[in-house]
């Protein structure tokens, strides 16, 4: 297990750079995974990993790719409300890399 | 060259343009075949309408190949098939010649450049169908291609000859999750305790969605050294292992116990009596590596009484039906005992409702 | 090309398996391992599981950018002591319909093998796939680059749509029913984004077989098994029957043919064969018995099923009948099956859950709310026989719905209210 440093923080990741500690995860600690990813956070970005931790703190699963999907059109429009529109935004993926920013956790099952 | 984390565009290119592909006689005469004829075990003749006669030689493979022999493949394809070649379901591999004179020269080249047999066709044992195993998959107890692999040397001269009562198609499988899928004869994985949970690694998985993969509601919330966890409830738990392939810290497998099943009479195809589903024949062989021979033992106890007594045209699940389970244990020495008998869903629809029994 | 390398790992419990008479894929890995280290310590790492009976991969997320599928990825628990197995990813590559190849494209894909990953490649995999193995999370990304360079794709792991797999069809076999080949490669084609960037509840299989004989095991092996068949009368050779039965004789024709008929709907009369095609249930025993002699008939199309699986959670399930006939030889043809698709997936989308097959999905919801949700009007085609028990939920218990009339939305328990599930 690796730790990297973030604002004088040592934070446990694992080896594909998830957090280790949920409770690790802040506003900067996002910013520094997303450099870690080469992901640009715009505004838009951060509607993804909003709702991801708002879904995640409610149910404590990451939504289904259809249920973020369906919330991210309605947030910023009908035309962005599908897969390719999220993996232009993580091309890494919704379910991956986006999840990894969001400090949830890393979905393990073999889908 | 790309790096990870630098933007490549999908391509969504798409599944390859398999015409290019065909051999020249399958492009002139697509759609367009008469009928076929067995040459002899593993070489079709497929007859056009047109006239033209294509001839596939069938071969065996381990079917994880090095660069190395695929290259070697090629020449030959290259030398005798005019650069074209096909694989079947069952990871065999199949050359095609234009001419009857054309086809000795090319089994002699598959037997003695690549070392692969010729068979597999018409009523023998084709290549068993297997899955990843210790060389690759996360969840195996077992390594389905090592078991194979001793299988088929034990079962070689039923491939490269046809004389059962009709085709046998047997698959093996490395955990309950069962990727080999249905066949005649199956060798699958059997667990036989409930997960031991890994309490320690429990805070980084999404525990909702491991509750919620249990068939039988076994997996409830519960709080261990102060932390959230699992917990199985272990008389309802039957061992399937779902929850393993969802979270790695419940762990399954238990190199100590995992013992391996036989399965019989399985079928897809939906001729005569359409498909049916494999029944348990008998369980606790021990995994056994690096041969595991009381499979090959256990197998060729169901092969041989399946040749004595099957019809022509007999799958090993039709032949089972005719002469019945209890004929089928005497004569392959199994013990049935109460764990042949359902208790998942649907179990008592497969109790015999009727007064029907052989006496 | 790496550099000559010594073998220095021991195996003899995998030395056994390069014993006998069948071809051995310890063999294979051995002569990689003379030039890939990553070869010798996966021989080394196995040899281990050998002695120990315990799997030593775990399983992590890893993908190309812009993909959700497509990359298998492993690291060894036994990293420390075969560090060139650390990495070991499988890259699943589309295969062509049928398992075609050219000799060219073949030695394409050793290429990127060779420079890119391992050096092995499974052919196939079960799910019909071209399976890549060796990959380091850098060299992932070039050997998926190479691939598609040459226009090779990817994809199919995870919750998404795997790679289709079919029989060899029209291409070699008279008895196919469609264009096995065309069909896979369209589908493919038009749902790439399924297989790449998948938005489905879980993972979704099909296979196509020209006929009953099912060569491509979709019966139990897809969600969707598309198959063959014919709905006018089997054609007769009437010159090779007579021939058939003067090499066999009537005792082996009434055994093996008439007596093995499902429906009991062929007969022999004056040593001339007669069916009763209106009863034919086109399973293609007889005509697998007398190629020569019987045919599929001319009026050619597919029988849809839907819901197949494999052992997980529910037990297996076969494929249950969707739509009895559908002709699929126009364009048209084909848009209307990709119409249908969408609509299951649209349905079955929306209501399905999490890691629920489609065929979970239609046992919860039941086969007569499924159909309303598609839109497919019920057919006594679809079961064995009308239900047994008299438990019947009428929609509206005031007026119970009479068969024929127009139906209502379908009935699910739907666990969605505005956007937003409940765990
Ligand atoms: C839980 C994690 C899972 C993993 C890691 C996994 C892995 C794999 C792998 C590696 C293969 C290819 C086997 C080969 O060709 O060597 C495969 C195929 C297959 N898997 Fe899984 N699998 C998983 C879950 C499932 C589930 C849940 C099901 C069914 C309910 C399933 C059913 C199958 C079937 C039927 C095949 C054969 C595919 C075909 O015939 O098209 N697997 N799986
Ligand atoms: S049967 Fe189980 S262990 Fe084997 S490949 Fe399939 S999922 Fe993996
Ligand atoms: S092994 Fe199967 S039955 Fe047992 S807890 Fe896990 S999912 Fe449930
Ligand atoms: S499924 Fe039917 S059409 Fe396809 S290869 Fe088999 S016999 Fe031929
Ligand atoms: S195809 Fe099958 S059901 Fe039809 S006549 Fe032949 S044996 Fe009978």
């Amino acid at each position: 297990m690796a730790t990297i440093q973030i604002a004088g923080k040592n934070i446990e990741v694992d080896e594909d750079g998830y957090l280790v500690n949920l409770e690790d995860w802040s506003e900067e600690v996002a910013n520094s995974l997303a450099a870690s990813e080469q992901v640009e956070m715009s505004p838009n970005h951060w509607e993804v990993v909003n709702f991801l931790r708002e879904y995640y703190q409610e149910y404590k699963i990451a939504p289904m790719i259809r249920i973020l999907t369906k919330e991210i059109g309605k947030k910023l429009g009908k035309d962005k409300g599908n897969t390719k529109y999220l993996y232009e935004l993580y091309p890494g993926g919704p379910a991956k890399q986006a999840c990894k920013i969001a400090g949830l956790p890393k979905p393990t099952g073999c889908v | 060259m790309a790096t990870p984390g630098k933007k490549m565009a999908p391509r969504d290119n798409g599944a390859p343009d398999y015409k290019k592909y065909l051999h020249p006689l399958m492009v002139k005469n697509y759609g367009k075949w008469k009928y076929y004829e067995k040459v002899k075990p593993g070489v079709l003749k497929h007859v056009a309408h047109s006239g033209d006669v294509l001839y596939t030689v069938r071969a065996g493979s381990p079917r994880t190949l090095s660069v190395d022999t695929i290259r070697k493949v090629c020449d030959l394809a290259d030398k005798h098939c005019q650069g074209f070649l096909r694989f079947t379901t069952r990871c065999n591999i199949e050359f095609q010649v234009t001419s009857a004179e054309a086809v000795e020269p090319l089994i002699k080249d598959i037997n003695e450049i690549l070392g692969f047999p010729v068979g597999g066709t018409g009523n023998s044992i084709s290549n068993i169908i297997h899955t990843q195993g210790w060389m690759h998959c996360n969840l195996p107890g077992t390594d389905a291609a090592g078991s194979v692999k001793a299988l088929m040397d034990t079962l070689y001269e039923d491939f490269i000859n046809e004389r059962l009562p009709q085709r046998v198609r047997i698959s093996a499988s490395c955990c309950q999750i069962n990727c080999g899928g249905q066949s005649d004869i199956a060798i699958n994985l059997q667990h036989h305790h409930p997960p031991k949970i890994n309490h320690a690694n429990m805070q980084i998985c999404e525990l909702p969605k491991t509750v919620a993969i249990c068939p039988v509601a076994a997996i409830r919330p519960a709080t261990v050294d102060g932390k959230d966890s699992l917990m199985v409830v272990d008389e309802k738990c039957m061992y399937c292992g779902a929850c393993h392939g969802q979270c790695p810290s419940m762990e399954i497998r238990d190199p100590q116990t995992d013992s391996l099943a036989i399965w019989v009479g399985g079928k897809t195809a939906s001729t005569r009596g359409g498909p049916s589903f494999m029944k348990l024949a008998t369980f606790g062989l021990p995994n056994n590596p690096p041969r595991w021979p009381e499979v090959g033992d256990a197998v060729k106890k169901i092969l041989d009484a399946y040749k004595e007594s099957a019809k022509p045209y007999e799958r090993i699940g039709e032949w089972i039906d005719r002469i019945g389970w209890k004929r089928f244990f005497e004569m392959t020495g199994f013990k049935f005992t109460k764990y042949h008998i359902d208790t998942y869903r649907y179990a008592r629809t497969t109790y015999n409702m009727s007064t029907q029994v052989r006496l | 090309m790496g550099k000559k390398w010594k073998i220095k790992t021991s195996t003899p419990k995998l030395d056994e398996l390069e014993k006998g008479p069948w071809p051995s894929f310890i063999k294979e890995l051995k002569t990689l391992a003379e030039r890939k280290p990553a070869v010798e310590h996966l021989l080394g790492q196995m040899e281990q599981s050998y002695e120990t009976n315990t799997n030593y991969w775990t399983g992590t997320v890893l993908n190309l950018d812009g993909y959700g599928g497509g990359v298998i990825a492993r690291y060894s628990d036994l990293a420390k002591k075969f560090p060139e197995v650390a990495q070991f990813h499988t890259i699943r590559v589309i295969e062509p319909s049928a398992f075609v190849y050219s000799t060219k494209a073949l030695r394409e894909l050793c290429d990127v093998s060779e420079n890119h990953s391992a050096g092995i490649l499974q052919l196939h995999g079960m799910t019909g796939d071209i399976l890549m193995l060796g990959s380091t999370n850098e060299s992932m990304h070039t050997a998926g680059e190479a691939l598609m360079e040459k226009g090779w794709d990817i994809g199919g792991s995870g919750g998404a749509l795997r790679t289709l797999a079919c029989c060899i069809g029209p291409a070699r076999c008279e008895m196919a029913c469609y264009d096995t080949l065309e069909v896979t490669k369209r589908i493919t084609d038009t749902y790439i984004s399924q297989l790449h960037r998948p938005d489905l509840p879980y993972k979704f299989k099909f296979k196509l077989s020209g006929c009953a004989n099912d060569c491509a095991n979709s019966m139990q092996r897809s969600d969707m098994p598309i198959i063959g068949t014919w709905r006018d009368n089997i054609q007769v050779d009437h010159a090779e029957v007579a021939a058939f039965i003067a090499e066999h004789g009537v005792d082996f024709v009434v055994d093996n043919v008439i007596t093995r008929c499902p429906t009991k709907c062929i007969t022999l009369k004056n040593k001339k064969i007669e069916i009763d095609d209106k009863n034919c249930v086109h399973c293609m025993h007889c005509i697998n018995v007398m190629h020569k002699a019987l045919a599929p008939g001319k009026d050619k199309g597919v029988t849809i099923l839907l819901g197949g699986k494999r052992t997980l959670k529910i037990g297996d399930t076969m494929g249950s009948v969707l739509v009895p006939f559908m002709k699929m030889e126009t364009e048209e043809d084909n848009e209307k099956l990709i119409d249908l698709i969408a609509r299951i997936w649209e349905f079955w989308g929306e209501n399905g859950m999490e890691h629920e097959r489609v065929g979970e999905f239609i046992e919860r919801v039941g086969l007569g709310t499924f159909l309303e949700g598609v839109g497919i009007e019920p057919d006594p085609q679809m079961v064995k026989h009308p239900r047994t028990n008299s438990y019947i939920k009428f929609e509206e218990y005031t007026k119970p719905l009479m068969a024929g009339e127009a139906s209502k939305s379908p009935l699910v328990t739907n666990k969605e209210v505005e956007g937003k599930e409940t765990a």
